[in-house]
């Protein structure tokens, strides 16, 4: 299984993550799909991705929305890529789109066939259990737009993944409240920080806070996870 | 005698928009065509509410300062009121002699101007032209006149209800509809949705200014354009051979293209050289025009009046105006008493209009007004088929995502081969549905069962991925739209020519421009997927849509305020922006907004391929 889990920020921020990711491809021009969270005006952030990654000699790419329809010959090349990008956006919307186009089990058998799954904020939070994340804390979460009562997404990992992760007591308090309350790890990951995942092996790419049972464990830099 | 256009700002002697006081009636039109119009005195109406005002259009005309809040102070309100909330007082009103308080009285005349329309008995414009229109008059701003009319603002004599039963009609009677004098709010709106969008993305057209709401969904629609004068506004003098009212109409029409600098030549050397530049002007932009609207599946109802559309090939009048999803080329509009054109149609009509302007040019310089048929010919006519052509293969390129030095090059060097594309492009572009010509809504029409915006798309990046063509089920999987059926999509040995036609002359464009531009080959895929994921969007306005969306629109509206409104639109234009080039505004839409535009995309997705 290969997954990078992206938090945000500036291309400059991310450098240090996006070379994780280029080693991981390990193959000469790749074909990568971006999923964008919504096709509305996708076609620009679509535009900026493919702009930064040509920066790494890629010049194969898909753009691939998934709340239109979509017929079966790009579907078709969709799976058969390298990568496939799940975008940032409003997480609810997004798991609710991939949901209704029936894509979910594609991308987890996608995964289990060794392709590589790369997720932005709420793209990222897709790929664990539940977007339980993407409603939590209070004082920063997207909106629940369509409503969505069932927050199962691609349960690929075992911890929840929180993006944008800023190291201030509020945050601190609202995670280990939670991690306490459901005994279930976070990695709460600042802007320009990433996870990658490659098979069992789970390392963190620039700081990252570990929260399980209430408390807090501030991982190093680079480091390899284990728990 | 009341008071008129006091001065509503706090700052005694200071005007905070100073331009809304020289939109009061006054209009050069009137001294260079006296005979041109009718002049209507009007009244000020005390009641009514803004439902819209366009910011960055007033902004444009310099009707508010470049860093005006978008919001509406009470002085700015009043203005608007003041301005443009009138009603004329009609041939009914003097006849029953209807009494209306002096103070409400405006100190100057608006007119209704005579124009040829195909609807009127007399078919010579002697009783034709603005029948519920008034012109409010003109602003300049920055080297630049603006015509401003409003629609709604009473029944003149010049509708078509007035002369088919030869009398005058109060405004509002409600035993006639259309020449009651009034419009609808929703007419203003569907012009707002469909004039933004399309003004955006370059097409020339009316653009609404404010909407005025009054009782019972009827309002006053205020429009405006840097020149409203129509074709149809020549052809009523050319039809009675009236020489001197059609040199005025010419002469007045040239001196404000001048004085905007909007006409290719700046001087002229004598009255030959002036007409001449009128006639080949029209076949310029009316080619122009007509590609274009081909191109981009505008259905625009052109007749022989030249009514509905404006001397820059602009739209005007939005009632007919549509914009398909698919090229539905046997649509036609069902006005009872006839059908319209088709869209296909529109091409000729363009052409005939071309061919009166050489009939006007040759007159204007010669003194007598000689046959059309001897102009079929003309060097105009031939300028238009010319230019006709040009475009079109212009517009392909740029549909399948080229860049404009990729363009050039290509109609430069392999123009051969950019024809060849067209035609396999418009082979499947045009086919149609087995189902036949069958009734819709407001028309017939018979299926397009091709989209052409999504193969366009698609094709670049399932080369780069494949690396190799598609094949013919694949390439049918893609193109086929929804009005598609399994009999529509039999692959016939014809049709898989057609495919591999299509792919081929794809590939050879990308080749030569690799080749010649040094560049691999996926780098121009690349770009070209980037240019034509905007260009081809999936999820494109259609006349169906703008419908649907105007129905939402009202039925929000009233909660809705006109700043609100005008974020919306803006938004609106923001999303359905189509030219990779044109960077977009960041969105400023508050979450109630953004939950209204969710709901518009959506109808625009649903009725992406429709009419």
């Amino acid at each position: 299984m290969k997954l990078v889990l992206y938090s945000g920020g500036t291309d400059r921020e991310n450098l240090k993550v996006d070379k994780a990711f280029i080693k991981l491809i390990n193959k000469k021009n790749p074909v990568i799909t971006f999923i964008p969270s919504s096709s509305y005006l996708a076609e620009e952030e679509f535009r900026a991705f493919v702009t930064h990654y040509s920066k790494f000699k890629v010049s194969r790419f898909i753009h691939f929305p998934v709340d239109i329809p979509f017929d079966q010959t790009i579907f078709k090349e969709v799976l058969r890529s390298d990568v496939i990008h799940l975008a940032g956006g409003n997480t609810f919307y997004f798991l609710h789109s991939l949901r209704k186009a029936k894509v979910i089990p594609h991308l987890v058998s996608f995964v289990k066939r060794g392709g590589i799954l790369t997720g932005l904020s709420a793209g990222a939070i897709m790929m664990t259990n539940d977007i339980r994340m993407a409603g939590y804390p209070e004082f920063d979460r997207d909106e629940n737009v369509v409503k969505l009562k069932n927050l199962k997404s691609l349960g690929l990992l075992n911890f929840h993944f929180f993006p944008h992760y800023r190291d201030n007591p509020k945050y601190e308090k609202a995670f280990k409240l939670w991690s306490r309350k459901y005994k279930e790890v976070i990695l709460a990951v600042p802007d320009g920080a990433g996870i990658v995942v490659e098979d069992e092996k789970v390392s963190n790419v620039g700081p990252c806070f570990l929260f399980d049972h209430g408390h807090v464990q501030v991982l190093k830099r680079d480091s390899d996870l284990d728990w | 005698m009341g008071t008129f256009k006091q001065n509503p700002t706090q700052t005694p002697g200071i005007r905070h928009y100073p331009h809304f006081s020289h939109i009061n009636g006054r209009h050069p039109f009137k001294e260079f065509v006296p005979e041109g119009f009718v002049d209507y005195s009007a009244r000020r109406l005390k009641s009514g509410k803004i439902t819209y005002f366009n910011f960055d259009l007033a902004k444009e005309m310099g009707l508010i300062s470049k860093d005006h809040p978008h919001t509406l102070n009470s002085e700015l309100e009043r203005e608007i009121f003041q301005t443009f909330n009138l009603m004329i007082i009609n041939e009914y009103d003097l006849e029953h002699k209807i009494k209306f308080s002096e103070d409400d009285l405006l100190p100057h005349k608006y007119m209704a101007t005579r124009y040829l329309q195909l609807q009127h008995p007399d078919k010579a414009g002697r009783t034709s032209g603005d029948g519920r229109t008034i012109w409010n008059g003109t602003v300049r701003h920055q080297g630049k006149t603006w015509d401003i009319s409003s629609c709604g603002t009473g029944a003149t004599k010049l509708s078509p209800a007035c002369n088919i039963n030869k009398k005058f009609y109060q405004t509002g009677d409600p035993a006639i509809s259309y020449g009651c004098g009034l419009a609808e709010v929703a007419e203003g709106i569907e012009t707002l949705f469909f004039s933004e969008v399309l003004h955006q993305n370059h097409f020339q057209t009316e653009r609404i200014l404010a909407i005025i709401e009054h009782e019972k969904g009827l309002g006053i629609n205020v429009r405006a354009h840097q020149n409203l004068m129509r074709p149809s506004h020549f052809f009523c003098h050319l039809k009675q051979s009236n020489y001197q009212n059609l040199k005025a109409v010419t002469d007045y029409y040239i001196h404000r293209e001048l004085e905007n600098k909007n006409w290719p030549l700046s001087q002229f050397k004598n009255d030959k050289e002036k007409y001449r530049s009128l006639a080949r002007t029209i076949a310029e932009r009316f080619a122009k025009m007509s590609a274009q609207f081909e191109d981009e599946y505008i259905f625009c109802w052109l007749d022989w009046d030249g009514d509905n559309i404006l001397m820059d090939g602009g739209i005007i009048d939005y009632g007919s105006i549509r914009q398909f999803g698919l090229f539905h080329a046997e649509y036609r509009y069902d006005d009872v008493e006839r059908f319209s054109t088709t869209i296909l149609e529109q091409k000729q009509k363009a052409r005939y209009i071309v061919q009166c302007f050489s009939q006007i040019s040759d007159f204007l310089i010669t003194g007598k007004k000689k046959s059309l048929s001897q102009f079929q010919k003309s060097a105009e006519v031939k300028l238009f088929d010319q230019i006709f052509e040009q475009e079109k293969n212009k517009n392909l390129l740029q549909k399948i995502g080229l860049k404009k030095q990729y363009q050039e090059e290509l109609l430069k060097n392999q123009k051969d081969l950019v024809i060849k594309f067209r035609k396999a492009f418009t082979h499947f572009e045009r086919a149609k549905s087995k189902r036949g010509v069958y009734k819709v809504a407001d028309g017939i029409n018979r299926d397009a069962i091709f989209c052409m915006r999504d193969i366009l798309r698609e094709m670049p990046q399932l080369y780069l991925s494949k690396n190799q063509n598609l094949n013919h089920e694949e390439f049918l999987d893609v193109i086929k739209s929804s009005y598609a059926k399994r009999a529509d999509l039999k692959l016939t040995p014809m049709r898989k020519r057609q495919i591999d036609r299509f792919q081929r002359f794809y590939n050879q464009i990308v080749d030569h421009l690799s080749k010649k531009n040094g560049e691999p080959r996926n780098k121009i895929l690349l770009d070209i997927t980037m240019r034509s994921s905007v260009i081809n969007k999936f999820d494109r306005i259609t006349g169906d849509s703008i419908s649907h969306i105007v129905q939402k629109v009202r039925h929000l509206r009233p909660k809705l305020s006109p700043v609100e409104m005008d974020a919306l639109v803006k938004e609106f234009r923001n999303y359905q922006i189509l030219d990779p080039d044109q960077k977009r505004q960041t969105s400023s839409v508050h979450e109630r907004q953004k939950h209204i535009m969710r709901g518009l995309s959506t109808i625009v997705r649903d009725c992406r391929e429709g009419l």
